[in-house]
């Protein structure tokens, strides 16, 4: 019974992130054209809404090409390699507190391990490993350009984004991703919700930055500056290749923005109102999760708000902001966690 | 047998064989990040889900990322790489270096006949809260001596370069 509970939410959690990346797709070319003062995409169904539904066709359905120069193995490997980890890390992440169903209490994550935490951060790293593959495949300059910027950029930014994590870490005193979100109930200094922001500012600050960075989305989409390099690592590919390109760049989005959620705005809770007292257990589990999701769904629209407001940054523009400034900021705040917790506990 | 041991150890040495004999830099990158991940399941089988963790972060996260930005900076793809080095004395070298690694091995397998299989595990194996007491009480000289290292090879790595800019 456990296992085929394991796998519902498996599928569930899959799809719903796959249902969400869709969306997004139709959001940011409304949201672009709505900044733009433009209409954008409004002829297939009410508002648009069925555009993602004639670009999957179109992307299915397009010619498999592939350069004569380019690496086949490898070609074909990059998109799979983006996809994995991009598919995966949200394994560890809770999308709602828990639903008793028939008297059985389900955890609304599909696993509770004790170091979700890092798994994610794990997971988070490989990622640049299907750009790399992908722009090296192609077998063309500015594919190889873009898989080194984008090689440049992760290591740049993957430190102050470990270094922001680790001081929200010794805030909650623990790497299990559930126990973090059970941490953030009730009020901080009597008048703010007990949330991670509050008590984390800069950290949230530089984690917020960084993982933009990480999912190199505007204002940091350099490895796929389309003024500099083309269209960078993904250059050469077309069809459902490219398509899990841009797919997996938007799922790895929704689980940026449930981990900025789960660690920094309280997961599931409301401020001042605990759910759970006044709701059924049925209606609770599925209000955590609305709640969860609706915080999700605020970050994502600041993504696509952010990449039609800010211009791309220079290349030197970008290690000088990572090196310069966000890691000897994230030290200083990971100083300042560890003092103020040696102090006070 | 242990089916699930057999498994990634053999997929483990495959890649690893594959790493240091194929010609083209890339590919060998991928075939290291093979050998960490089959390491890292390794480890998953051994209950040390942590050390996993960390082999994946760490090497294929971080170091490996390290090697491959060299790669792309420094190849071009379909470059051979077989025979470029050309002095002898490093050749004589990384042999002799390849044979200590082999000793050091030939003494670590000594006693591996005398190993037990421990049927139950200690409470909280393989905890982040163990692993963290482990490190900063029983073997922590061991741990700030490492440290002091990375922070010699830091500053050494900004005085080298600094000389140059």
């Amino acid at each position: 019974m456990n296992w085929v509970i394991a796998i519902i939410k498996v599928v569930f959690i899959w799809t719903w992130c796959l249902l969400w990346a869709t969306v997004m797709t139709w959001a940011e070319r409304r949201g672009s054209a709505m900044i733009q003062d433009r209409l954008g995409p409004n002829r297939a169904g009410p508002f648009g809404l069925f555009q993602p539904i004639a670009d999957g066709i179109k992307l299915f359905t397009k010619e498999e090409f592939r350069p004569k120069t380019a690496r086949k193995i490898l070609f074909n490997l990059g998109p799979i390699l983006f996809a994995i980890p991009a598919f995966s890390a949200y394994a560890v992440i809770p999308f709602g507190d828990k639903i008793v169903i028939g008297g059985k209490e389900i955890l609304l994550q599909v696993a509770d391990v004790n170091i979700g935490f890092l798994y994610v951060l794990a997971i988070g790293a490989l990622a640049v490993y299907g750009i790399v593959v992908g722009g090296w495949g192609s077998n063309n300059k500015y594919s190889i350009l873009g898989g080194l910027r984008s090689t440049a950029q992760l290591i740049s930014y993957e430190v102050p984004w470990g270094l922001a994590l680790l001081a929200a870490v010794f805030v909650y005193g623990t790497f299990d991703l559930r126990q973090i979100a059970l941490e953030q109930t009730g009020t901080f200094l009597g008048f703010l919700p007990n949330w991670g922001v509050f008590k984390q500012p800069l950290g949230f600050l530089i984690f917020t930055v960084a993982a933009y960075a990480e999912a190199n989305r505007v204002p940091f989409d350099l490895p796929e500056a389309e003024s500099e390099i083309v269209a960078g690592y993904h250059t050469e590919y077309g069809g459902m290749r490219l398509g899990l390109y841009l797919f997996g760049e938007y799922v790895n989005l929704y689980t940026l923005s449930a981990l900025c959620v789960t660690l920094y705005f309280g997961a599931w809770n409301l401020p001042y109102i605990d759910m759970s007292k006044f709701l059924g257990p049925i209606s609770y589990g599925i209000a955590s999760f609305v709640v969860f999701w609706l915080k999700v769904m605020v970050f994502l629209l600041s993504f696509i708000w952010v990449r039609w407001t800010v211009p791309r940054f220079r290349y030197d523009q970008v290690m000088r902001l990572g090196w310069k400034t966000l890691i000897p900021l994230a030290l200083f705040n990971l100083l300042i966690t560890a003092l103020f917790i040696q102090l006070t506990v | 047998m242990d089916i699930y041991f057999w498994i990634f150890a053999v997929i483990g040495v495959a890649a690893g064989i594959f790493t240091i004999s194929y010609k083209d830099a890339l590919p060998c990158a991928l075939g290291l990040l093979t050998v960490f991940m089959s390491l890292a399941a390794l480890y998953v089988h051994l209950h040390a889900p942590l050390v996993a963790i960390f082999q994946v972060a760490i090497y294929a996260g971080a170091i490996l990322i390290l090697v491959v930005f060299v790669i792309m900076l420094l190849m071009t793809p379909d470059e051979d790489q077989m025979g470029r080095q050309k002095n002898i004395g490093f050749r004589i070298m990384g042999f002799l270096l390849g044979l200590l690694m082999m000793c050091y091995l030939a003494i670590g397998a000594k006693g591996i006949d005398q190993l037990v299989h421990q049927e139950k595990l200690p409470k909280g194996f393989g905890d982040p809260h163990i692993f963290g007491d482990l490190l900063f009480r029983q073997y922590l000289l061991h741990f700030e001596v490492a440290s002091v290292l990375l922070l010699v090879a830091l500053i050494g790595g900004v005085y080298l370069a600094k000389k140059r800019l």
